[in-house]
């Protein structure tokens, strides 16, 4: 099994090697750069020469790759162009920020959803199935950050509950830091619900379908020993799979949902560094994000096997 | 667990979280910012917000009045020379840095020589150093209470530049903001707040500095004036969004919003525990002509184009009402808008279709560039080309991402640009920022050599009388030339809670937190 | 390791000719009255969508404005007309584009294996890990806000996801003993490909269509939020949503009822995607 894991990182190296130099290159492609967009309307070409050249950015291109990469190497991700913080410490100070917010939403939604689509394929075609299905298919299609507007709406500004802007860390004021969460998450949750309901349904009707179910129906077990012993564990693999995926599209897509709720997550600072053309930043970004993403592939590729034997690593 | 059990634990939970939330709230004043700032360091790593928060810290030997004039501030007068080369400044007596220290001369002599070290990077560097109209060629202290600056030419700018708040308003800080490298730390300044901690991405926090030594003066005159400061703890809130920040303060999460939009503050004004404050500022809102371009280079199309905009409608309609038109590059709350400032051009459709006609106009398309990023200048490009089309144009909207039109605009690669300029706080900074070689800088707009003479001895010009006569030459010529068509100045509008007192807009627009008290 | 191809609904193989499922009838509904109300929008829509009304600013629903009017006095339902014919074309143009080319591709690598294989894998699953929103972002910033920037930025966003949904058919596929049947007739490998090979991967990629334009639709809406959407005066379901902000305490209308029409749409082709999964899918039979 380690030699898998080594193996499999071995294999993302080329693939986060090609993507440091597209967006290294890309983003240069992006007219205006962020001397420019620094001086503004006050840019004239002696102050735009030095601040670029306080920037480093009058190097080639060819040059300034190489510069990066040799800091990388050495664990220095850059500074910020825009607020000259270290890129590394900047990314994981906004990255719990995200990362606390999807991993406990999609738990939570996990938590629900499994039993729920479980329990809605066990009922097949009852009322309450139904009653799942449909509910989970609305919940699926609602824009995530819609929902999240009327939800600020409602409750915090019609209602005054919970507050509208800001964010305290947990570390600092435990009580706070719950109320800036609870509508982000509450969002998050609910969004994801539905496609892992549908997908634990699903896969568990598939499941209840095969042979070794009628056998061990055949041989006595109850229902619910069925269900938990058999069904479960093999039904689990494609949610497991989903919930990989949905993991690790959501640090990329948590960009609105951190708009809305005015979070200093880890989307928005991607997306402020696009408008400011913070290259340090965006290039530390995408790093990270493509790591997590292999990352979370294998972990999800890993634990397969304990849900369905039949696969080898 | 037993319903009854839950409710009260939530309610409990709530109450106790509402509670601490309120607590904080009472002591400190929330303001918001729509960007981080960018250092403490004056002058040297800024931006609007930056110089917002730094200026409530440090203070310069001058400052910007409420009409943008020139007062003393940390200075109690300055004596300029017959030849306008030497400016003797004498400091008020008494004054305290943030470290219980003691203002004079030496400090400001620190202060200024490492502004001028090329190392420091301060963004005003070229004002002083020869780059621009003069250079200081020396600064000495002949005793702790008195500074001398000698230039090499006169500079009817000087004053004004070093009150610039784009410099950090040139604030003066003792020499322990650095630390024994000359990296830089802190400020310490002599300011109404001093800095307690920046957060980055999310807050600044100040704190009221006990010792201030306030100006004579009775009430705060713009940067400078009485500025002793009431509020105990200052919080300057990081909050990018401005649909979010509207949101806080009606949720009482925010208790002052320094810039808010023109239909927001309609909106904001008319809910119970909300007052707006509105002022007109020095930025300008205007379209641009390329004069290069092969259709736009004749001048009748400009000035088609000019003839065919109802200003004065169009900037009603864009600021509710709040501000009017202003055709002249020189904003309308500076000292020298006066009577030819304020000719501008009159609404005729029948004269622009004559125009077009007689330039040979075909219905050629036109494109105008703008961008969804500063609202009012999109507004005024959708409503610039409904108006235009009644006289024949044919105008198509280009919107770009803001930094890919600040590219077009540098290189002037574009034919119509609805552009707005950052406020500059001397007429002749105002023609300057407009005007220049094409040749040379692409991204001016107005290109004669003739008034370019003019308004670089409008610079050297010390006499105000002197230099309104060449502001007033200036804008005839610019009314004549049609190489762009300045619509209105922008206004700011600060919206608050009601319990906030004492806050006020005003034509440098950055918020000012001192002589504001909170009510309860 | 599969991702196994599963539907909501299992319905037997042969049925007797009967009323088609429920959810197929109501996302199918659905579909026809939003995609009728695009294209009657194309030569109708109640007021003008772009004329400015500075004096009915911000009005709520009334008789004279079904859904009221925007912060320029523009009528929303009119608005919403020509948005759905934007917003589903869009949605429309990305799906065929990231279809076609990740189809193309796919099977090249399915097919072709070794080094091509390989390599195409590598840049897809590259894409892949990129965030389809900074992507998008960055592109329009490039190419400048329009439609078609839009659909080419979002179409490179997708096309992976076809890619490796073709690719995974093609190599289930290819071991199967008709492809080396028509091998072994004769056929060049492009014939195999062609006539075989890619009317098998037919049904998985109908799926895939329909959650794609549901994609599509979101991302659209996701960008305009962001700042580079299609810009106005053109409306989108999405500008529409993200330009609403501003007035969502005084003015809630301007707000929900995109929101509404985009839950609506993904409703329709979500339910109208699971009928369409359940037909095509032969291994659903009990």
């Amino acid at each position: 099994m380690l030699r898998f894991i080594a193996q499999r990182l071995a294999l993302s190296v080329p693939t986060l090697l090609l993507i440091s130099v597209v967006v290294f290159a890309l983003i240069r492609f992006i007219p205006g750069d962020p001397a420019l967009l620094m001086l503004g309307d006050m840019a004239d070409p002696q102050s735009l020469a030095s601040t670029r050249a306080a920037l480093g950015l009058d190097h080639s291109i060819g040059v300034q790759f190489a510069y990066w990469l040799q800091s990388v190497l050495s664990g220095d991700l850059g500074v910020s162009i825009t607020s000259k913080q270290p890129v590394l410490e900047l990314i994981l100070d906004r990255f719990s920020v995200s990362a606390s917010i999807v991993l406990v939403a999609v738990l939570l939604a996990a938590l629900i959803a499994v039993p729920a689509g479980l329990f809605a394929a066990w009922k097949q075609d009852s009322a309450l199935d139904l009653g799942l299905v449909t509910g989970a298919t609305l919940l699926l299609s609602i824009p995530s950050f819609w929902l999240g507007l009327l939800l600020l709406y409602a409750f915090g500004i019609k209602l005054n509950w919970l507050p509208v802007v800001g964010y305290v860390p947990f570390a600092q004021n435990p009580a706070e830091a719950v109320t800036y969460l609870v509508l982000p998450i509450v969002t998050l949750t609910l969004v994801e619900l539905g496609a892992i309901t549908r997908m634990a349904r699903a896969s568990t009707i598939e499941v209840l379908r095969l042979e070794y179910i009628a056998h061990a129906r055949a041989k006595g077990l109850s229902e619910r020993a069925v269900l938990w012993r058999h069904a479960l564990p093999n039904a689990f693999a494609p949610t497991w799979t989903l919930i990989g995926l949905i993991l690790g599209n959501l640090l990329g897509g948590i960009a609105v949902l951190e708009t809305v709720f005015t979070l200093p997550g880890i989307g928005r600072l991607m997306v402020d560094a696009i408008y400011a053309r913070d290259y340090p930043v965006l290039q530390g970004c995408l790093l990270l994000i493509t790591f997590i993403y292999v990352a979370v592939n294998l972990l999800v590729d890993l634990l397969y096997p304990l849900f369905d034997p039949r696969v080898k690593l | 667990m037993h319903t009854f059990t839950r409710i009260a634990l939530t309610l409990g939970f709530s109450s106790f979280v509402l509670g601490s939330l309120s607590a904080e709230a009472a002591s400190t004043l929330r303001v918001a910012l729509n960007a981080d700032i960018r250092s403490t360091d004056p002058g040297v790593n800024r931006d609007e917000n930056t110089d917002a928060v730094v200026l409530h810290i440090v203070e310069g030997l001058v400052a910007y009045r409420e009409d943008a004039s020139v007062g003393m501030l940390l200075a109690s007068k300055v004596e300029v020379s017959a030849e306008g080369l030497e400016y003797r400044f004498t400091l008020r007596d008494g004054v305290k840095f943030h470290n219980g220290a003691a203002l004079t001369s030496a400090d400001v002599l620190w202060t200024w020589k490492r502004y001028l070290d090329p190392q420091t990077q301060w963004r005003c560097l070229a004002d002083f150093d020869g780059r621009g109209v003069a250079k200081v060629a020396d600064i000495s202290a002949p005793d702790p209470l008195t500074v001398v600056f000698t230039l090499d030419k006169p500079n009817g700018l000087f004053l004004a530049q070093m009150a610039r708040s784009d410099c950090g308003g040139t604030g003066i800080l003792h020499p322990s903001s650095v630390d024994a490298n000359g990296k830089w730390q802190a400020p310490i300044g002599t300011g109404p707040f001093k800095l307690v901690e920046w957060k980055p991405g999310q807050y600044v926090d100040l704190q009221r500095f006990t010792d201030y030594s306030a100006r004579p003066e009775t009430a705060t005159d713009g940067y400078t004036g009485n500025k002793q400061a009431f509020i105990e703890n200052l919080r300057f809130m990081v909050i990018p969004d401005a649909a979010s920040a509207k949101a806080a303060l009606q949720s009482k999460g925010v208790d002052v919003l320094p810039d808010v939009t023109v239909m927001d503050a309609h909106e904001l004004g008319a809910l119970p525990g909300i007052k707006t404050s509105s002022s007109a500022n020095m930025s300008l809102n205007a379209l641009l002509f390329q004069t290069r371009d092969p259709l736009l280079k004749d001048v009748r199309i400009r000035r088609a184009i000019a003839l065919s905009l109802d200003s004065e409608q169009m900037v009603q309609a864009l600021t509710e009402g709040t501000s009017h038109a202003n055709n002249s590059v020189v904003p309308d709350t500076s000292p020298y808008h006066k009577t030819v400032q304020k000719q501008g051009y009159k609404a005729n459709i029948e004269e622009a279709k004559r125009l077009l006609k007689e330039a040979g106009y075909n219905g050629q398309p036109l494109k105008i560039i703008t961008n969804k990023r500063y609202q009012s200048v999109f507004d005024m490009a959708v409503l610039s080309q409904a108006m235009a089309q009644a006289a024949g144009l044919n105008i198509d909207i280009e919107t770009l991402e803001w930094g890919t039109q600040l590219e077009r605009y540098q290189s002037g690669a574009y034919q119509i640009m609805a552009f707005s300029y950052s406020a500059r706080f001397d007429a002749a900074l105002n023609f300057e920022s407009v005007m220049g070689d094409k040749n040379q800088q692409p991204r001016k707009v107005w290109d004669n050599p003739l008034a370019q003479g003019w308004m670089l001895e409008s610079m050297r010009e010390i006499v105000p009388v002197k230099r309104q006569a060449l502001f007033d030459q200036l804008h005839q010529q610019m009314l004549a030339d049609v190489p762009m068509v300045v619509m209105y100045n922008g206004s700011t509008v600060g919206a608050f809670q009601d319990r906030v007192e004492g806050y006020r807009s005003w034509p440098i627009a950055k918020p000012r937190l001192w002589g504001v008290k909170l009510a309860d | 390791m599969t991702v196994s191809l599963l539907s909501v609904n299992a319905t037997p193989a042969r049925r007797p000719l009967r009323w088609p499922p429920a959810n197929a009838l109501i996302g199918g509904t659905l579909l026809v009255l939003l995609i009728s109300m695009a294209l009657v929008g194309v030569f109708w829509t109640p007021y003008d969508p772009l004329k400015i009304d500075l004096l009915s600013r911000l009005k709520a629903p009334s008789a004279l404005h079904w859904l009221g009017t925007d912060e320029f006095g523009r009528d929303v339902l009119s608005r919403l007309i020509i948005g759905a014919r934007t917003s589903l074309w869009i949605s429309l143009l990305t799906v065929c584009l990231a279809l076609f080319f990740g189809s193309v591709i796919g099977m090249l690598a399915g097919y072709l294996r070794g080094w091509t294989d390989r390599l195409l894998m590598m840049i897809n699953d590259a894409l892949l890990a990129f965030p389809g929103i900074l992507m998008a972002l960055g592109l329009m910033a490039i190419i400048g806000a329009s439609q078609y920037g839009i659909v080419l930025a979002l179409s490179i966003a997708y096309t992976p996801s076809v890619v490796r949904v073709v690719r995974g058919s093609v190599l289930s596929l290819r071991e199967r003993e008709f492809i080396e049947a028509s091998r072994v007739i004769g056929n060049s490998e492009f014939y195999t490909l062609y006539r075989h090979i890619a009317p098998n991967c037919v049904a998985p990629l109908c799926v895939l269509a329909t959650s794609m334009f549901g994609w599509t639709l979101l991302s659209e809406s996701a960008l305009s939020f962001l700042g580079l959407g299609v810009p106005p005066p053109a409306a989108t379901w999405g500008n529409m949503l993200a330009a609403s902000r501003p007035y969502i305490a005084n003015a809630t209308w301007l707000g929900l009822f995109p929101g509404l029409f985009i839950a609506l749409a993904l409703v329709a082709i979500n339910l109208f995607g699971d009928a369409l999964r359940d037909r095509l899918d032969p291994r659903m039979s009990r």
